[in-house]
């Protein structure tokens, strides 16, 4: 006899609280990932979406990366030997539309490559973002430093750099306006990338993030706020399931006094909460994901489908710790105990 | 060899340095098949020598033979065992399980004690025992709905559905009226009888020992009157 779902059954809005809490308090972490993951992406899509690799900088820009730069010798010998090694510059900037409103966006340029969007000269391709604020393919863009002008040839999905749209544009286009002949990196994917390479300073994706200005002091922050909401989140579910097997000492007891085995009680107590935390936290993934494709545009919101996985397995353990705290104490009861205490 | 046997147990509780000695060094052997009862005043001890008598708590002392063998140095899950297959408890109150039906609460006690019965055979079983008890037309009722009589009822089957060898009750009529005592009381000695199971009661009402085979006098932690 399966007493666990009796129960359920039995107190069907008993366990619809106790589900409900689990769900809008997981659904709030959800929500809040989301937001805080969206931010980041924000930040640096550019350098988040890429594969795994390394990037070298100049050591004398100190991490700096708008200060580096490679000679250009360098760059030619490490594009020939190591494949798939892509030479770039990203340089905060503005464009002026064709009602000549400026609009802020990062200017990237690279050596051809798989990984960097390449454009012709005169042509520029740019964060979808900017399609919200009226330009179209085929607008002519131009810039104070820029003789001629820019062609929109396309957009690209989530592509942003310190929370401004990117704008790809050929190299020859990007040293006019920066006055520059040197590109600032190479990025080299993993699969090819040496440890070190003399005179350049190696930095893997995450450590190169940490360079860009403003990223590190933001992500802590952001996962600040999500770890400490998981943290109170899931002390909230041990308590809750803690308090839920505590108030049926008595009915244990009783269980207890008539032969039921103590494995079978914690059977099922933990039967009840993966219930009520798996159902509870399926309806806040199915809307957390939802709300994933609703969000309002240019609201920055990211939910991975790992990232709920990774944070409803934070849940189920928390819950299971405060229903085994529980049960160890319900293994102590004496069912005399129970007896006592008079009528359940 | 008796089926049941209390020999020299004593029961001492303490409380910081003070220690209270309730059971005394009682011995008691129950009568195969006959109902026994324990009277005495309130904290004479026959409720603490009942549930040390059925594993619900260890003695200080002394040893509970349940045919031949000394429970109280059996380990907690041996004693669980023997509470689960052997032995049957009637309390003050009904305790019955809050979410199950009046049917559900006697197949829990079937799967408990482990029966060999197949479901239907316990399905049976449980209909024979509901009718014995006259509440074979509330087995899908749920406690709450249940007058007192009605769960001490379902309280007595529960205790006897797997056909214990020992019946202990501990003041079973404690929370009903006297028209309703009488009527559970005359219910336990039918069944015991019928099914020939050896029972141990413990009442301070003497109106109910007219229903004994055996009545026990305890007073301070002695047997006074055998």
């Amino acid at each position: 006899m399966n007493l666990a779902f009796k129960e359920i059954k039995k107190n069907k809005v008993r366990f619809l609280i106790l589900g409900s809490i689990v769900f809008l308090v997981s659904l709030l972490t959800f929500i809040i990932s989301g937001l805080a993951n969206g931010l980041s992406q924000d930040n640096a899509s550019l350098i988040k979406d890429l594969p795994e690799g390394q990037f070298y900088m100049n050591p004398e820009a100190e991490e700096t990366y708008n200060l580096s730069r490679i000679d250009s010798g360098i760059q030619e010998k490490l594009i020939n030997d190591y494949q798939g090694a892509t030479a770039l510059s990203i340089q905060m900037g503005f464009l002026n539309d064709q009602n000549d409103k400026q609009q802020s966006v990062v200017f990237v340029t690279s050596t051809e490559s798989e990984i960097f969007s390449n454009v012709k000269e005169g042509e520029i391709l740019l964060d979808r973002s900017m399609e919200e604020k009226g330009i179209k393919v085929g607008d002519r863009l131009t810039n104070p430093q820029f003789s001629g002008e820019f062609i929109v040839k396309g957009f690209v999905d989530q592509t942003k750099f310190s929370h401004a749209a990117v704008a790809f544009i050929n190299m020859e286009n990007y040293k006019e306006i920066y006055r520059v002949n040197d590109m600032q990196l190479v990025f080299i994917p993993k699969e090819n990338a040496p440890e070190e390479i003399t005179g350049l300073q190696s930095f893997s994706k995450q450590e190169f993030l940490k360079t860009i200005p403003s990223y590190k002091a933001e992500q802590m922050t952001l996962n600040m706020i999500v770890w400490f909401l998981v943290v109170i989140s899931g002390m909230l579910f041990a308590i809750f399931f803690y308090m839920m097997n505590v108030q049926k000492i008595g009915l244990y007891g009783i269980l207890k006094a008539i032969g039921l085995k103590t494995s079978r009680l914690f059977t099922m107590m933990w039967t009840q909460m993966i219930v009520i935390t798996i159902t509870s936290l399926a309806l806040s993934i199915a809307i957390s994901q939802g709300f994933n494709i609703i969000a309002p545009e240019g609201m920055p919101f990211s939910l991975t489908f790992n990232t709920t996985l990774i944070l409803s397995g934070v849940f189920l353990v928390i819950g299971f710790i405060g229903t085994t705290i529980a049960s160890l104490q319900i293994r102590k009861i004496e069912p005399l105990q129970a007896i006592q205490q008079g009528e359940i | 060899m008796s089926l049941f046997a209390i020999n020299k147990v004593k029961k001492t509780f303490s409380n910081g340095e003070l220690k209270e000695e309730i059971l005394k060094g009682v011995d008691l052997t129950l009568r195969e098949g006959e109902i026994t009862a324990l009277v005495g005043a309130s904290g004479s001890g026959k409720s603490t020598l009942l549930t040390i008598a059925a594993g619900l708590q260890s003695a200080s002392d002394g040893e509970v033979l349940f045919e031949g063998k000394n429970i109280s140095a059996m380990n907690q899950e041996k004693i669980r065992e023997i509470r689960a297959k052997e032995f049957g408890f009637i309390f003050q109150f009904a305790h019955l399980v809050p979410f199950l039906t009046v049917e559900e609460q006697l197949m829990l006690m079937l799967d408990v004690s482990e029966t060999k019965l197949k479901k239907e055979q316990q399905k049976r079983e449980v209909e024979n025992i509901l009718q014995l008890v006259g509440m074979e037309h509330r087995k899908q009722a749920y406690p709450s709905s249940l007058s007192g009589g009605e769960k001490q009822r379902v309280a007595i089957a529960r205790a006897i559905i797997h056909k214990p060898k020992v019946l202990f009750a501990d003041e079973p009529t404690a929370s009903l009226d006297s028209k309703r005592s009488k009527d559970v009381m005359a219910l336990i000695r039918d069944i015991t009888k019928n099914l020939n199971i050896t029972t141990l009661i413990v009442t301070h009402d003497e109106e109910m020992l007219s229903y004994a085979d055996h009545i026990i006098k305890m007073s301070d932690g002695v047997i006074m009157q055998d």
